[in-house]
């Protein structure tokens, strides 16, 4: 009699996959808890002061656009270049930028004062205004990324079946892809370097007023950006089945990377050290900061050392960047460079307070730590982009290097005969 | 025999004339001043650092006039050295900016230029992105990062709020006191000369040390002052015009 009684409880098994949702669902549900009482109590819970206004979360905010670069370079590369070889990285990296974009926006959403009037920049235009100018860019652009990564949403199984003519217009959207390439490298490459620019142009702080932030921004973001597109496939391909890469095609694209490094590590060096090898109150001020002050660390080993040197010769020397392992290593390297070098040009010229009293202006140093609750709906960003990307990869077969294009048609006229 | 042109080649011709238009408009335009008219009057502060005492009656009239959070201080007096022994004050209201770099990076033109120079900000509109506080050489934007909604400790010893309170997660700043001397015009009186019509602060100071006037009228106070004195204006190496403009400390013009 108690047999008859048996449930049948649904088999539940404790897989890495589970344990994965469940650490990103805790960091969410932390961010949740964290991003109430940031809206509920204003941003005074913050470290942020009026000396220094932009701190961690803008961090984030430039890193996740820069990281998402990858997208519109390799779009380029395929449709416009016409390296058609890559076109499966392409794919990953539009996903990348969707989620990059889609993070920025949260991040934002946490940052400003009044996120009820996010939209005010849409509808009150200052074209003088590089924020201006970067908002409409990422607001534009992420629409453009919604449009490119439609034929990767008309790839999930479910959606396929329960509305096959919906799922079969959004897979047509690919014959598009080369004008949403020009569109996509037209918007990017104006809110990409507008970012480095959105610094570049303020003249009360000199440690920013140079001409080459805007360079350096682009610069870094289409390394970095490519970087992680290359870094979070491989690391899936590790991780699961679902993810199937192309190793051959995923070196020829690191070793791109290596010399773009050896290019940047110029530039880098050449604005760090050449460009405030001067007096200039704060210039020298903001050097010292970067070269023996509280960021030097981040300078010299997370920019330099680590984010730039260390992947350049591990992916320049051929035994290395073949080696699985190590070249997965050399990209996230480079992926924490970049967000170091976001980190370093942000609070280097917010921690030099530059006095406006009559005479010389002297500079004084201010500081910052961000708080437990900007780390909490920090990780809380991270985390959504974490999964989101890991749905991809397990639903959306965003890393599938097999994947195939549907066929193109041959288009000809019904004259001519047909090749043999 | 000339060569007809191809579809692509027109193309690629008018999309090259489209963007140079365009960009040839944005830089007609160089900066956001540009585009307002200055009207009939200039309004601008003479700050005399030989009658500055530092009391700081400016700094409380200010916050009673305009509701200023007790946190936030639009107007600051600070210690700015010695003459001859003698203790020297910089007051520092907002510098008003001819080219303002608060207005030219605002994302939604929150700050603008009013036609008689005063650099005004749109409370009901700004996004609270903090763009114009780094870009202020002046430290003269504050960001309400609480809500201010306790009792005014300079009210009303020094004066009744004649402005609404700023919301929460807004930037907000010093604006001359628009409104005492829009409010003052329409009476007919003044500005500058009629108390009523005057910025707070001029009005509070003790000893005189800051007049306020039309810079357009020749024979109001602060042109004659600025006519009669050596002048200076802070950080004008940074081309942003300041309206606010200072005459030195001298020792022997000054008290004990």
């Amino acid at each position: 009699m108690l047999k008859n009684l048996h449930l049948k409880l649904p088999s539940f098994k404790i897989t890495p996959w589970i344990v994965w949702l469940g650490f990103l669902g805790l960091l969410l549900m932390a961010a949740l808890v964290g991003g109430i009482l940031v809206f509920w109590n204003g941003l005074w819970i913050t470290n942020l002061t009026d000396l220094v206004p932009w701190g961690l979360w803008i961090t984030i905010d430039l890193s996740s656009i820069a990281l998402s670069a990858g997208a519109f370079t390799l779009c380029a590369a395929v449709y416009l270049i016409g390296l058609k070889r890559y076109q499966p990285i392409a794919r990953t990296a539009t996903f990348v930028g969707l989620i990059g974009y889609t993070m920025a926006m949260l991040a934002l959403l946490l940052d400003i004062g009044r996120p009820d009037r996010f939209w005010h920049a849409i509808v009150y235009w200052n074209e003088h205004s590089l924020m201006w100018e970067v908002t409409m860019c990422v607001v534009l652009y992420l629409t453009v990324l919604v449009f490119e990564s439609m034929p990767i949403f008309a790839g999930f199984d479910w959606f396929k079946k329960r509305f096959p003519k919906v799922a079969g217009w959004m897979s047509h959207l690919h014959h598009y892809a080369p004008y949403l390439a020009i569109a996509g490298l037209f918007l990017s490459m104006l809110h990409q370097s507008s970012l480095g620019a959105m610094y570049g142009v303020i003249k009360a702080r000199p440690f920013w007023f140079k001409p080459e932030m805007s360079v350096l921004f682009m610069y870094s973001a289409i390394v970095g950006g490519i970087s992680l597109t290359l870094f979070a496939s491989m690391l899936s391909a590790r991780l699961t089945p679902k993810a199937r890469i192309n190793d051959g095609l995923i070196e020829r694209v690191s070793y791109f990377v290596a010399w773009a490094l050896v290019g940047y590590l110029y530039f880098r060096f050449w604005d760090a050290l050449a460009q405030n090898y001067t007096y200039q109150p704060g210039r020298t001020e903001g050097l010292h900061l970067l070269t023996g002050g509280s960021l030097s660390f981040n300078f010299w080993a997370g920019e330099i050392l680590l984010g730039t040197l260390v992947p350049m010769i591990l992916l320049l020397t051929p035994s290395t960047r073949k080696h699985p392992f190590w070249r997965m290593v050399a990209l996230g390297l480079v992926v924490g460079g970049v967000v170091a070098f976001r980190w370093d040009t942000n609070i280097s010229g917010l921690l030099m307070v530059i006095s406006y009293l009559p005479g010389q202006p002297t500079v004084a140093y201010t500081s910052y730590r961000p708080s437990l609750i900007e780390f909490i709906t920090g990780s809380g960003v991270i985390a959504y982009g974490l999964l989101a990307f890991s749905f991809g990869v397990k639903y959306l077969r965003v890393v599938d290097h097999r994947f195939a294009e549907e066929p193109e048609t041959v288009k000809m006229k019904s004259v001519e005969t047909v090749p043999v | 025999m000339t060569k007809p042109i191809k579809r692509r080649d027109f193309l690629k011709v008018a999309a090259v004339g489209a963007a140079a238009v365009a960009a040839s408009r944005a830089i007609q335009k160089a900066n956001a001043s540009e585009g307002v008219e200055s009207g009939p009057n200039q309004w601008v502060m003479v700050i005399d650092q030989s009658k500055c005492i530092g009391c700081g009656y400016c700094t409380l009239a200010c916050q009673s006039h305009n509701d200023i959070n007790p946190d936030i201080q639009w107007n600051r007096v600070m210690a700015a050295g010695e003459v001859d022994g003698k203790d020297v004050f910089l007051p520092r209201p907002c510098m008003q900016c001819a080219k303002a770099p608060c207005v030219e990076v605002c994302p939604v033109n929150a700050s603008y230029y009013r036609p008689d120079g005063i650099v005004m900000m749109d409370y009901d509109r700004c996004i609270g992105c903090r763009y114009c506080e780094v870009a202020c050489p002046y430290q003269a934007r504050s960001f309400n990062w609480k809500a201010f909604d306790g009792t005014n400790p300079a009210v009303p010893k020094w004066g009744q709020p004649e402005v609404a309170r700023r919301p929460r997660g807004v930037v907000e700043k010093c604006a001359f006191c628009y409104q005492r001397i829009d409010r003052g015009l329409a009476l007919g009186l003044q500005p500058g000369v009629d108390a009523d019509a005057t910025p707070a602060c001029v009005v509070a100071c003790p000893t005189g040390a800051r007049v306020f006037g039309d810079l357009n009228d020749p024979n109001s106070n602060v042109s004659k002052l600025l006519k009669q004195n050596v002048s200076y204006r802070l950080r004008d190496d940074l081309g942003t015009g300041p309206r606010v403009y200072y005459l030195p400390a001298n020792a022997e013009k000054m008290e004990g």
